[in-house]
């Protein structure tokens, strides 16, 4: 059996479908559907797992995307390689689903999951490749550029239209760029990258538009956020380091959600998901840049 | 006899059916087929953002009853057909453009949607 793990935000897009399904009907009434699929993956600290599972009749075709569970301390209990049975109940606003009733129904997979080589992601403590990127005001740089910073990475498109994606991942970066320009010292130490996963059409003038929108029209803060994007083989590389996963579907781009910490000696610190909040995430980049004082670093422009 | 029985039925049932119908968040009865394919994208392009709380946005999106009804859009632009046609192509602010993704009889659909909002 051959089991693909690290693919656990691929379908986190698959959201867009399952939101379009939600507000589409009367949003009055909570629904049950019947899922069968295999566990590749859990979280036990954000009770979720990604299954790949079948046909779901009336709700989506069959595909792998992660669930939170409802059953108290189920996730502890299953294991990937696990077959299940469980029902995907939608919320009342049908912005929200989950799995209840979760049932292992065959738990012969997980010697043949636990044989999965892992995903290439850049383990933490590993080194981010140098690759160049192009910013908002068309000017190269390297990730080994902000050596002496910590630095919160993360990837979005900007005509993203799922508001708990990347238009959320932008605000949330608008709102610790807006904290730390408070305090000086911290701001000098730290720097913020958005990279697009969408470089054909988000040019630099695109990139622009779309950062000063989230620095409340003010240019002098891309001196400390930057958004970028590269050329689609440096993307790939990039995405492959960084765990991102990305495909275009239906005129849209499938992706995960993904921010890493890059530490001021250039090595991945941490990595978030899907659960994650501003405030941890401040916290993180100035505890990171902390840990070097005030070294500094070449400037990208 | 039985027409008196099925008649007994029949009203309530319609007024059941008429009740569930006015419970849903927006009727389509009365819209065209450009009409109702300009709901089908509203739905599934605009409305998690205009209908929807999403806090962590920097934002709120505005809602969008009524936005024909009003001389001017919530970016102060004119309300015209054609303002909002460049507004959902091109976005605005932390609005993503559409450009690319919708045809253009879609963004006309859309726009004919839009002004159904009351």
């Amino acid at each position: 059996m051959k089991l693909k793990l690290g693919k656990r935000e691929v379908a986190a897009m698959v959201s867009i479908l399952v939101c379009s399904l939600m507000v589409t009907g009367c949003r009055t009434k909570s629904k049950r559907y019947n899922l069968r699929g295999q566990v590749l993956e859990k979280n036990v600290s954000a009770n979720e797992i990604t299954v790949k599972h079948d046909d779901i009749p009336d709700f989506m075709s069959a595909m792998t995307m992660p669930y939170k569970v409802k059953d108290a301390g189920k996730v502890q209990e299953l294991e990937p390689g696990d077959i299940i049975a469980a029902q995907v109940v939608t919320s009342k606003d049908g912005n929200d689903y989950w799995l209840e009733d979760v049932r292992i129904t065959d738990r012969s997979g997980r010697k043949a999951a636990r044989a999965v080589v892992p995903s290439h992601r850049l383990q933490v403590g590993e080194h981010v490749p140098n690759l160049p990127l192009v910013n908002q005001d068309g000017a190269t740089f390297h990730l080994d550029d902000f050596k002496g910073k910590s630095v919160l990475v993360t990837f979005v498109y900007t005509r993203c239209p799922m508001p708990t994606f990347c238009p959320r991942l932008s605000s949330q970066f608008a709102a610790i760029h807006d904290n730390l320009v408070k305090t000086p010292d911290d701001c000098r130490r730290t720097h913020l990258l958005t990279i697009s996963f969408d470089p054909k059409y988000d040019t630099p003038p695109v990139l622009r538009r779309y950062g000063l929108a989230y620095l409340n029209n003010d240019p002098s803060g891309f001196s400390h956020w930057d958004f970028a994007s590269t050329t689609p083989g440096d993307l790939r590389k990039l995405a492959d380091a960084f765990g991102l996963e990305y495909f275009e579907e239906d005129n849209q781009i499938a992706h995960t959600m993904n921010i890493a910490l890059i530490a001021p000696d250039g090595t991945v610190a941490r990595y978030w998901a899907n659960e994650w909040t501003a405030a941890e995430l401040e916290a993180a980049l100035r505890q990171e840049a902390a840990k070097v004082g005030t070294a500094g670093r070449k400037d990208v422009r | 006899m039985i027409r008196r029985f099925r008649c007994a039925y029949f009203v309530p049932g319609l007024v059941v059916c008429l009740v569930t119908l006015m419970g849903c968040s927006r009727t389509s009865s009365r819209l065209s087929s450009a009409e109702l394919n300009g709901q089908d994208l509203f739905d599934l392009h605009c409305a998690l953002c205009h209908e929807g709380m999403n806090p962590d946005l920097r934002k709120q999106p505005p809602r969008l009853e009524g936005l024909f009804q009003s001389k001017t859009l919530p970016s102060g632009a004119p309300a015209t057909d054609d303002q909002v046609r460049k507004t959902v192509i091109e976005g605005l602010g932390t609005m993503p453009a559409f450009d690319q993704r919708l045809h253009r009889d879609d963004v006309d659909h859309l726009v004919k949607y839009l002004h159904t909002l009351k």
